[in-house]
Order: C-alpha cells, then structure tokens, then sequence
C-alpha cells in the first residue's frame, strides 16, 4: 500500500440488453460484442454521471471532471474530494479508528456510484418511433460494475475521472471475455467482478469470474492467475471467498472478525509476534441462541479454525452447529449415537477428527505433559503461525482455547501467548473483548502448571 | 377555512366578454395551479361548440329549463384532456365554470359537482406519475349568473366521491403569473420496448408501449433532480435569493435529471432473463420540457416534482397521440421498419402573459394547423409567428416509404376531438391538408414522369 494514494471505489449497474435473431454461435458472439462495445460507449458518453457517495457532489468525468459543488473544479487534487464526504454523528470516534485503521490499507476509500443525466441528450431531433419485427431472443441483466482504482492524492480530479472511466472500459472488457467463454446456447452467465489485495508487490487487482460457476470449476483461470501474478502454487489467493473485505461494508452475519488487530503486540527483547495469517470470526459461548456455558468451549474453537478455513477460501460450507460437530463424530466412530444432544466436552482429538470429516483438513496434534512445557514451545508454535498460520486449538485441565499467535524470543526465552477465549458470554461488543482480555496475551502462568494440554494445529491444504 | 382562488384580471374579462345568447348554458375550464397555500387560475376557456349536424348541440341550447340535463359531459370532458395536453408541467385544469340563467342556478351547482367529477377523472387516466400526500385535490367550480354576472366559488375534493362543496374565494387580480419561475430542460429518449412472442401488432402496441413507459416514468419519478446544477435539498425555497420588495421578474431555471443507469437486479440470478420476441419498438430522440412554479415561496422539492411530471406527460402524450392516430387511420403496411416521427412539441405564449403553452405537431402537419387547433381550443388568436417551433428539430431521417406515395398520407382531423366520430363537414384544416398531399402528389409524378423522360431518350439515342 503506497502512501500519499487514495482509493477510489466505482459501483453501479449497467443495463446489458440484446436481441439474437438466431442462436447459432457465431451470431450470438458477434450480438454479445457489440453489445459489449454499445456499452463501452455509453460510459465515455458525455452523459455519464458519477455520484460521490454521502455528498451532494456529481461529476462528470467525460466533460472534465466538472462537479455540479462550486468549491470542486477539475484541476483540484482529488483529495479535496474526501473533505465533501459527510460522515455520520460519531465523527471523533471514527477518527479514532482510523488511526489504527492505518494499518489496514482500504481505510479512507472514495466510494462513487454510476449514474447517468437524462437531460443530456445525444441526440437533438424530435422522437420517432421504429417497429421492428424480426422475431428474435431478448437477452437482458444489468452488470455489477465494480471498479477500484489506487491514484496519487495529489492527482487532478479530471485525471482521475478518466482513470475512473478507463477501469470501467477495461472491466466491460474483462466482462465481456468471461461471457464469451462461458456462454451456452443463448444462457449468458453474469460476469462478477472480485477484489483482491494480492502481496507486494502486486497489491490490488479485480478478477472476473462468471456467476453460477462455483470456485473449484474455475480451476484452471485461477492457474493462469496465478503465474500471472507469480503467486506461490499451493494456497488460495484468488478464490471467492479471498476477495478483500472493503471496511465500509460491515459483515452481514454479527460475528466480530480479527479482534486482535486492535491490539497493542507486546515487545519483548529480541522477540517478535508471529500471528495468525488471514481473517476468522469470534466464536464463543452463548452465540448463534445456543446455551453452550460451561460446556461448548471447544466446540466454539472449531468453529473459530472453521470460520478461517471458510474465509480464507478453502471451503464454501459455512461453520457447523453443536449438532453438526456432533453428527460429524459419530459418523466417523468416534462417539456413540447417545452423544448426539449431550452437553459432553470435546478436546483436541475431537477438533481434529471433525476438521478431517467436514472440512477435509488434516490436522497436527502436539502434546505437552506439563502447562509449564509449554514455555519452551516457542520455536514450534512461532513455525506453526509462520509456515500454516492457522488458529489453534489447545485443550487441557477443564478448558479450552484459541491461540492465534505467540510473541517469542529466541534470546531471552520469554514468550507470550495470544489468545481468542471462548468462554466470553456477552455480546460481540469489540471495546469490552479488548479492554477485558477475552481477545488478548497470556503468559505462560496463564496455563495450569501440571495439567496436561493437547493442540491441534491445522494443516492449510496444498491448493489454489 | 376555504380556499382562496387568486385569479388573472384577463379571466375577469374573458369572462364578462362570452357571449352566453339569451337563455343557454356556457361551460368551460379554469386552467392554473394550487399550491398547500394558494390557489392560482391564470385562464379561463369555454367548451368549443360541437358542430351542430342534427346532433343536439349542447353548449349551445335554444331550449330553456332542461338544457343542463342534455349538457355533454363527455365533451367537456374530452375537452379538458385535449386542453390537459396543451399545458406545460405545473399548470392545468383546476377547474370548470358554467354560466347559466337565473333559474338554473340552483341546478347548476348539481352540473358542476358532476362535470369537476367527471373531467379529473378523465384527465387522470393514462396517467403515468403519481399523486403524492401534498398534492393538492381539491378542485374549483365556478358558477355564474348569466344575467347578475354574479359569481359563486366553491371547490370539491375529487378524491373523494362523496365529498360536499365547500366555499371558496374568488379574487382578481392583476400580474398574478409575472413572476412564475420556469424550468426547462431537454431529456433524451433511447428506449427499446420488447414485444413478447405472445403479443400481436398493431393491436397490442399500446399495452407494449404502456408497460414499457411505466418503467421509465418511475425511473424518472425516483430521480434527482439538479436545479441551476445543485442538488438542492427540497425544502429549499427555489426564490430565497430575491429580495422583498424587488421587481417581480421571472427566472428560468435549468433543471438536470440524473438516474441510475440501471437497476440492480432484484432476483438473485446467474444468468441473462431470456425472452422469446415477435418485435420491438424503439423511441429515440429528445423532448423538450417546460414548466411553471406560482410564486408564493415554492421550494425546490415542487420544482423537481413538477418538471420531472412535464417530461413524463410530454412523452406519454405523444405517444398517445401516435397511438390514437394509428387506430383512427387504420395499419399503415409500410410503417414497419420505418422511423416514424412522433408528434413534435411546439410552444406558443398565452397573450397578455409570461406563459406559454405548447402543442403537438405531426411530421406532416404546420404551423397553421397548431394555430387554428390553439384557436379551437384554447379560444384565442395566435399569430403564426409567434409560435416556437424551434425547440425540437424535425428527425433527420427520411420518414417517408416511396412505395406508399405521399397520396396515401394520412389526412389528420387534430382539430376534431378524437373521441366523437368524424364529420363529414369537417374542418379546414382537412381541406387545406388535401390540398398540400395533392399538390405533393402532383410533383411526385411530375418528377416521375421527368425521370422516365430522360431514361427512355437514353435509350433512344442509342
């Protein structure tokens, strides 16, 4: 993410309308293109109208840039734009944030819709009405244009309208290849544009894949993709479920994701933090009207490691229920079908066993005899976080938890835990997980001394 | 608390000057704009007289005592939607006037009550906006004495049919509209209505045309609406800016409509809606829009709300007229394929006033065929040239088919009202139309004649 840019995000609908007289395949081709090329010019027309989402600002990019606001002309640098954005009543709190959400490198994004002036015609003479009557097929959907583009702050309005303008000319046409290759007959898969922040020195990019198509049909595209970008061979970046998370777009389900990128990382001498790669969501007790308080701790920890496989793109069920962790045990043998609607713990084994039935994740187990060993597993947990950086589950005594990260040093020896604790009952309220420790670091005088503890750490699978 | 009327000085005298013959009835229309507060009439118009062939003439009665009861509703109603089409955006009928003898006065409230009834609803039809909570649905009618030129004012709500009369007042005075604000503003039309397999042409084209105009007028009902290039929030007086007791002038304002460029679907589909076709019909061009604000601190919200219902009735009522005229005359075969030219709008100013009004011009129609329809209508001289007929340009495309020759052209009867058949009298207009189409037809076959002149001495010579 280079500073001093700005992120621009374009959205709106695009009407997609053609008659085929016939349905053989060349026709159809040509129909779709042209069509494709009708729609290029119609968002270089001058008529095309941008919309600066809470504001009363428009624009017009194909006249220059002019703005229907006074105060924004054309050759003002577009971050003059951001000040016109009205922010709701919490304006010193969401400053706040923004700080920390410096980090995250989506924050501050100009959000701007598709709009078009009716009052701006292309044509001057009085309406006449044509008649057609060929008999043919109607091929109609309206497009998601979904277009981001990263510009210097310091960048002219005007140019960046025409930046804008081109990201769209090129998403039709990135629209219009997918169309053309999935097509069948006269069933036109709707192309859908994704977002993905890819590492260094990459960054974001935006894939079309056709709708209805699920991920591991489009196998092969990703390949493609994927050497194209020169992404490593053997972990998702670019299925669905990797498409970036804009931080304008609360979550739809509640679950809080990532808590603990709101936390200060302890520093240790000669140490460092090595933390959990991705997103998960906070599972704990209480959630989802399921009464799981003193029982379900482990249960809530699968369901944090699958919610991170989930999203992560690896696989597309969504996290199980009690019920479905338990069906899921029984089915492999694992318990008896008396288990079924029991309050009865699970521990590692289980996670694991569960892992591979639904999700067909592999899973290691580490043992350690004592709590107080688990000071010395440093290196091994640092390695974990580094090589798979899936969350943790480690169960022993009476509990359960979710470790997401260990802060080591290989010099002094000190080591610090973080830890996602499923015992926390309230609601998905992100001060008081923070303030009160339930997303937080542990010591090691955090585990029983002299109780035994299993772990499971997850495997990612070898696959884009 | 009744309404107050503020009504034009030249009403007054429009009024006093009708020539109402001993004992007969005269109805007409009361043409202006309500707002919450105010209610203003800027013109008054009788009923034009039907033309009297043996047919009860209504406006007209030679007989006493029972001439309301033969009034012609249905021609004043038809009338009134004629009139309807003739007003720019925020100006229309408001009401109805009848002026009867003494006698009658008592029945006459009956006739008026059924007549304001009867012309809102026949306006309303076809309609493709909606009345929103603030419009304004009370209705005036007016009542005068043909001998006292007494004048009794009481309004109806139309919305409801068992509304009673209510008092209302009637004031003249002068200047009332001088100061009106104008919008205006062009809107392109690039429109493609499907014609479902299961449908059949000509007969189904209306239905088509509806379902597919209903669509657009929402999008242009759910539009923003830029005034002078801001967005005005709507509660915003449109005239803050004047000063009290400055010199009441009137501004224009450029209004712009901005839409999205489509719906987001509404279904969760993967794939293209396809639909089995017999045709389509595209409309394509621009429209001119105009329309009128009172001045009793409009905001801006009535300034979108009354443009954006101006583009919409432009349209709709040209293609109503296109459609009513395709009935009248029968299927043209070779309109198929062809660009038609639908009636073009044409304004003309109202004499002694800022306003103006507007008509529609056929592709074979002119300027004097709009003046004597404007004097038919509206009961006034305009001289030809001051009727604007630039603001629309005529379709640059040939919309003529050599194969049905000029002489087949359609022979439009605009000034008879469409709803009642045609009579054979007609008006001068036809005459005058027939001849334009046998002098054309004349020269077609001359040029003809010349063509194959010269063809054949080519072959002679060699």
């Amino acid at each position: 993410m280079v500073v001093g840019n700005i992120i621009l995000r374009l959205r709106g609908s695009l009407e997609f309308k053609c008659q085929l007289d016939s349905t053989d395949v060349p026709h159809v081709q040509k129909v779709i293109s042209r069509t494709f090329e009708a729609l290029g010019s119609q968002v270089k027309a001058e008529s095309l109208v941008l919309s600066l989402s809470s504001s009363p600002v428009f624009l017009w990019p194909n006249k220059g840039g002019h703005a229907t606001a006074g105060e924004i002309s054309p050759n003002r640098p577009c971050k003059d734009l951001q000040q016109l954005i009205q922010t709701d009543d919490q304006e010193s709190s969401r400053k706040k944030s923004a700080k920390k959400d410096l980090k995250n490198p989506t924050a501050g994004i100009i959000n701007l819709t598709l709009m078009t002036e009716v009052t701006e015609p292309g044509v001057h003479s009085a309406p006449t009405l044509l008649r057609g009557s060929k008999k043919h097929h109607l091929l109609q959907t309206t497009l998601p244009m979904d277009c981001v583009v990263s510009v210097l702050s310091s960048e002219s309005i005007s140019v960046v309208c025409g930046t804008l303008v081109g990201a769209l000319c090129s998403q039709l046409g990135d629209m219009e290849k997918v169309a053309l290759r999935h097509m069948k007959g006269t069933a036109l898969l709707i192309p859908q544009p994704f977002h993905f922040l890819l590492p260094a020195p990459v960054g974001l990019v935006t894939v079309v894949y056709p709708a209805g198509v699920p991920d591991s049909q489009l196998e092969t595209r990703r390949k493609e993709l994927h050497s194209l970008f020169e992404l490593p061979d053997n972990r998702p970046y670019l299925r669905r479920a990797n498409a970036l998370h804009f931080p304008d777009e609360p979550y739809k389900d509640g679950y809080l994701r990532n808590p603990h990128v709101h936390l200060n990382h302890p520093a240790l001498e000669n140490g460092k933090p090595y933390l959990v790669q991705g997103v998960y969501s906070y599972h704990h007790y209480m959630q989802d009207r399921v009464d799981d308080n003193g029982w379900g701790c482990a249960y809530r920890s699968l369901q944090t490691i699958c919610s991170w496989f989930q999203q992560q793109g690896y696989v597309e069920r969504a996290v199980p229920s009690h019920k479905e962790i338990q069906q899921a045990l029984v089915e492999v043998g694992d318990k008896q079908v008396s288990f079924l609607g029991s309050r009865q713990w699970i521990g590692s084994i289980e996670v694991a066993a569960v892992l591979d039935q639904l999700l067909g994740v592999t899973s290691k187990i580490m043992f350690v005899s004592q709590g107080s060993e688990l000071a010395s597993k440093g290196r091994e947990l640092a390695n974990h976080f580094l090589s798979e950086g899936t969350p943790i589950m480690i169960g022993g005594g009476v509990l359960a938890h979710t470790i997401l990260g260990v802060a080591w040093s290989e010099t002094t020896g000190q080591i610090r835990y973080l830890i996602l604790d499923p015992h926390y009952t309230g609601a998905e309220d992100l001060q008081v997980i923070t303030d009160k420790g339930w997303c937080g670091w542990k010591g090691p005088e955090f585990w029983d001394q002299n109780a035994y503890y299993n772990l499971c750490l997850p495997q990612r699978p070898k696959t884009i | 608390m009744g309404r107050g009327y503020i009504v034009e000085d030249v009403v007054e005298k429009y009024l006093s000057n009708l020539s109402v013959p001993g004992a007969s009835c005269v109805t007409g229309l009361l043409i202006g704009q309500s707002s919450s507060q105010r209610d203003f009439v800027v013109l008054a118009v009788r009923t034009p007289q039907k033309d009297t062939e043996g047919q009860r003439s209504p406006s007209v009665s030679r007989r006493t005592g029972d001439s309301l009861e033969h009034l012609d509703v249905e021609w004043v109603t038809e009338h009134a939607r004629q009139v309807s089409r003739m007003l720019p955006g925020g100006i229309s009928v408001i009401g109805v006037f009848l002026v009867t003898p003494p006698e009658l006065s008592k029945e006459a409230q009956n006739t008026l009550r059924r007549l304001i009834f009867a012309v809102d609803k026949h306006i309303s039809k076809g309609r493709l906006w909606s009345l929103t909570e603030e419009d304004v649905t009370e209705k005036v009618t007016l009542h005068i004495c043909s001998k006292t030129r007494k004048v009794v004012c009481r309004t109806f709500d139309v919305r409801d049919p068992k509304s009673s009369a209510k008092p209302a007042d009637w004031k003249y005075q002068s200047g009332v509209c001088t100061s009106w604000p104008l919008l205006t503003c062009s809107v392109g039309l690039n429109l493609v209505f499907p014609v479902l397999e299961m449908h059949v042409l000509p007969q189904d084209m209306e239905k088509c045309m509806k379902e597919g105009l209903q669509t657009w007028a929402k999008q242009i009902e759910d539009g923003l609406c830029l005034i002078n290039g801001d967005a005005m929030p709507g509660e915003v007086e449109l005239l803050g800016g004047q000063k009290k007791n400055a010199k009441a002038v009137q501004q224009t304002f450029r209004a712009q409509i901005l839409i999205p460029m489509a719906e987001p679907q509404s279904e969760r589909r993967s794939t293209a809606s396809v639909k089995v076709c017999s045709g389509s019909l595209t409309l394509k061009g621009m429209v001119q829009c105009r329309a009128y604000l009172h001045s009793n601190k409009p905001r801006a919200k009535h300034a979108t709300e009354v443009i954006k219902r101006d583009v919409i009735n432009t349209v709709s009522s040209r293609v109503e007229m296109f459609l009513e005229d395709l009935l009248m005359e029968g299927e043209d075969k070779g309109s198929v394929g062809v660009q038609q030219g639908l009636p073009r709008r044409v304004f003309a100013p109202v004499p002694g006033m800022s306003l103006c009004v507007c008509d529609y011009m056929f592709p074979d129609e002119c300027v004097s065929d709009v003046s004597d329809r404007l004097k038919e209508m509206l009961d006034w001289e305009t001289p030809e040239d001051s009727i604007d007929t630039s603001q629309e340009a005529v379709p640059e495309a040939p919309t003529i088919d050599l194969k049905n020759t000029v002489v087949q052209k359609k022979l439009k009867a605009k000034s008879t009202l469409d709803a009642r058949p045609k009579t054979p009298s007609g008006d001068p207009t036809e005459a005058h139309k027939s001849h334009k189409t046998y002098y054309a037809g004349v020269a077609m076959a001359a040029a003809i004649a010349l063509l194959a002149t010269g063809t054949s001495l080519i072959y002679l010579s060699d």
